[in-house]
């Protein structure tokens, strides 16, 4: 099988903080793949190393099989964390010398970005400034600048954050017609509904570790099926006759679902006289699998913020 | 390295157009302009105090009227000699001179700085006490008369009748090489302080903006620099080849102009010199400029910008006075290192075009300054990595092994 990227085993000191403490990854290609994992996890630390951006402390990367990943650059698209434009620059000017950068000509890049603003719905901007632009529309922009010269291998660093929904669905859309291209398509996100709904393949990083490195199924496969049931008369002594962990949800009950099944459960229910008014079987979401591999690795979750370590 | 240079121009391009392409330049372009309108209106009035204050300065002569004639053909006899001194007043004696004397030196309408009166053979002259050069100007013409008298000269016209025959000699005068090294020197230390002292804030929007992730992620980091640097140049070139046009139509239309054209005697003759000149202020500016972009590309604000810039303009100001003193001292241990030290080498080495007309020690010279751009680059852009980028640590600072 093809890796555009490949990395073994890297690390990353600032000072005394040890940010990437040994990462190895092997995307294949032609897949969209995610790095997931809590603010200060060492997600952006490992795409700059990669990209060669930064060098790693020790261990090896290679990128579309160059060890110096530099002499592969004209071939990357990059979106980094921290966006960046020219404020003063146009749209198209921006797009083209993004391009110009990856090897482009000025001139095919000024074409590219205004038929890919175009695509986009934002053709009437293309001649606009930079700073007359919207975040949202900005950020299009950027990512625009980052596929223009039709890279094999897209890294996108928190793509969605800062977009609106339609802005997001932009992304996703586009994200999606890059890999049907045929580029491979790597990119960092603490958002799991993104990762859940594009991801080929994701590894978890938390504490500057992968944790896990799977498919978003083998992610989800990780936790029991879930139940959501909701009594005829609620009765908030009931929650001794169900498993362990049962939390109030609504005007019912969610719980993991015992390896033996749900009958033996049921049926004291059904007894007790709470009777069975809804009964819901759910597969754990990727953010469910998410929260549990954090707090296995040690790294506590903000409900309000996401999940920070 | 084609894939350098091609960073490098796209670099260059960028930088050149988001410079030339705003109004702000025209604003730069004719920066001198403001400073040429100042100098003009502060010279104009200087000139008009100055002219006042001449118009309004004297020497007298309290004469007896059959010594008047013979004053004022002495007078016109010393004419030609353009002496300096303030205009003559030749007034008729008076029954008490004395007085009149000091009456003219007091007066409030006009500024009298000597006055003789008396016999010709002994004759008393008061003046102010700096007035020397007045009161031997008024002794001179009394001894002019005097003599002419004792030879019983009395015709005007001249004893001697010299052939006078003006020629244009074709050797550079040594003076004139000497002012012509110290022009090039003042020449390309004031555009270069001017130009390249815009570099040490070239960074700091690519730093405000983010945009440095996107560049660094795919340019080397010493193309960005080398690129911003030929980007900023191309703007400077714009800047000086606008003024070098201006210049050249006042020396060639214009009398001062012309005047100062004539007097440009470089020993290696003027096209080298201007040749010379030009790389020399490529290689001044490009020095000075990566300092500056080095130093300036570790700030993160204006204030740090402009402190870091501080050391570097007195630094470029030393430069100067050394390649000043040797411009005037050709040949001279401190020529010599003046030539050698990498910042003052350009200045150097264009005053050393004006007083020694060897060609080769220029090729050793632009060799010697290029490399010293590259280290200077090299440096600038692995400070940038290390403080910036945070990648590498301090230590491999002046190792060879660079971000893969």
């Amino acid at each position: 099988m093809d890796f555009p990227i490949r990395a073994e085993n890297i690390t990353k000191n600032f000072g005394k903080a040890q940010a990437v403490k040994g990462v190895s990854l092997q995307v294949p290609k032609g897949m969209i793949y995610g790095v997931l994992g809590p603010n200060g996890a060492g997600k952006t630390t490992t795409l700059r190393m990669l990209l060669g951006i930064i060098d790693p402390d020790s261990g090896t990367r290679e990128l579309l099989g160059h060890s110096a990943p530099r002499e592969a650059s004209d071939r990357v698209g990059y979106l980094p964390e921290e966006r960046g434009l020219y404020p003063s620059m146009k749209a198209r000017e921006t797009i083209a010398f993004m391009g110009a950068l990856r090897g482009l000509d000025w001139s095919e890049g000024r074409k590219r970005a205004g038929e890919m603003m175009e695509n986009i719905g934002l053709g009437h901007a293309v001649d606009k400034k930079i700073k007359q632009m919207s975040k949202g529309m900005a950020q299009l922009v950027q990512l625009l600048g980052s596929v223009v010269h039709k890279p094999e291998l897209i890294v996108l660093d928190e793509p969605f954050s800062g977009l609106d929904p339609v802005n997001q669905e932009h992304l996703e859309l586009l994200i999606r017609a890059e890999q049907a291209r045929g580029a491979t398509i790597l990119f960092s996100t603490h958002v799991m509904g993104h990762a859940e709904r594009l991801c080929d393949h994701l590894s978890i990083i938390v504490g500057g570790l992968v944790r896990f490195d799977g498919t978003v199924e083998s992610a989800r496969e990780m936790l029991p099926m879930q139940a959501h049931y909701v009594p005829h008369t609620p009765d908030a002594k009931l929650v001794k006759l169900l498993p362990e962990g049962a939390a109030a949800d609504g005007d019912g009950w969610r719980f993991m679902v015992p390896e033996k099944g749900v009958e033996d459960i049921l049926a004291k229910l059904i007894k007790s006289g709470n009777g069975i008014a809804g009964l819901a079987m759910q597969r754990p979401s990727l953010h469910d699998a998410f929260v549990k591999i954090v707090r296995e690795a040690g790294g506590t979750v903000d409900l309000d913020e996401g999940v920070v370590e | 390295m084609t894939h350098f240079f091609r960073h490098v121009k796209t670099i260059a391009h960028r930088d050149f157009i988001a410079v030339v392409g705003t109004p702000m330049f025209l604003l730069f372009l004719m920066g001198p302009l403001l400073m040429i309108g100042l100098s003009y209106l502060s010279g104009a009035g200087a000139e008009t105090a100055a002219k006042s204050s001449r118009d309004a300065a004297r020497i007298a002569i309290l004469a007896k009227p059959a010594d008047i004639p013979a004053l004022g053909a002495a007078e016109r006899e010393l004419e030609p000699m353009e002496l300096r001194v303030p205009k003559l007043e030749i007034l008729p004696s008076t029954a008490d001179d004395a007085k009149a004397a000091h009456d003219l030196l007091e007066s409030k309408k006009a500024d009298y700085f000597a006055v003789m009166y008396g016999p010709l053979e002994a004759p008393i002259i008061q003046h102010e006490a700096e007035s020397l050069r007045s009161a031997a100007y008024l002794r001179e013409l009394a001894e002019r008369v005097l003599r002419a008298r004792k030879a019983a000269v009395t015709s005007p016209a001249k004893l001697t009748k010299p052939q006078m025959q003006p020629i244009k000699p074709q050797r550079n005068g040594v003076g004139g090489q000497l002012a012509t090294a110290f022009g090039a020197v003042l020449g390309i230390f004031f555009l270069t302080i001017i130009l390249a002292s815009q570099a040490v804030g070239m960074l700091a929007e690519e730093k405000s903006n983010k945009v440095i992730e996107v560049i660094a992620a795919a340019s080397p980091l010493e193309a960005v620099f080398v690129g911003k640097l030929i980007g900023m140049f191309g703007a400077a070139m714009l800047f000086v080849g606008f003024w070098g046009v201006v210049l050249g139509v006042w020396m060639t239309n214009y009398p001062m102009g012309q005047a100062l054209a004539a007097s440009i005697a470089p020993a290696v003759g003027i096209g080298p010199f201007l040749v010379l000149c030009g790389l020399y202020f490529a290689m001044s500016y490009m020095l000075l400029g990566a300092l500056l972009l080095g130093f300036g590309g570790l700030a993160s604000t204006m204030r740090e910008i402009q402190m870091l810039s501080l050391p570097v303009t007195l630094l470029q100001f030393a430069m100067y006075s050394i390649a000043s003193q040797g411009s005037g001292a050709p040949g001279s241990t401190i020529a010599t290192v003046a030539e050698i030290i990498p910042f003052s080498s350009p200045m150097a080495m264009a005053a050393r075009a004006a007083n020694d007309s060897a060609l080769w020690p220029h090729a050793v010279a632009l060799g010697w300054q290029t490399l010293w751009v590259a280290i200077i680059i090299a440096l600038g852009a692995k400070l940038f990595r290390i403080g910036v980028l945070k990648s590498g640590s301090w230590r491999t600072l002046f190792s060879r092994k660079s971000a893969a």
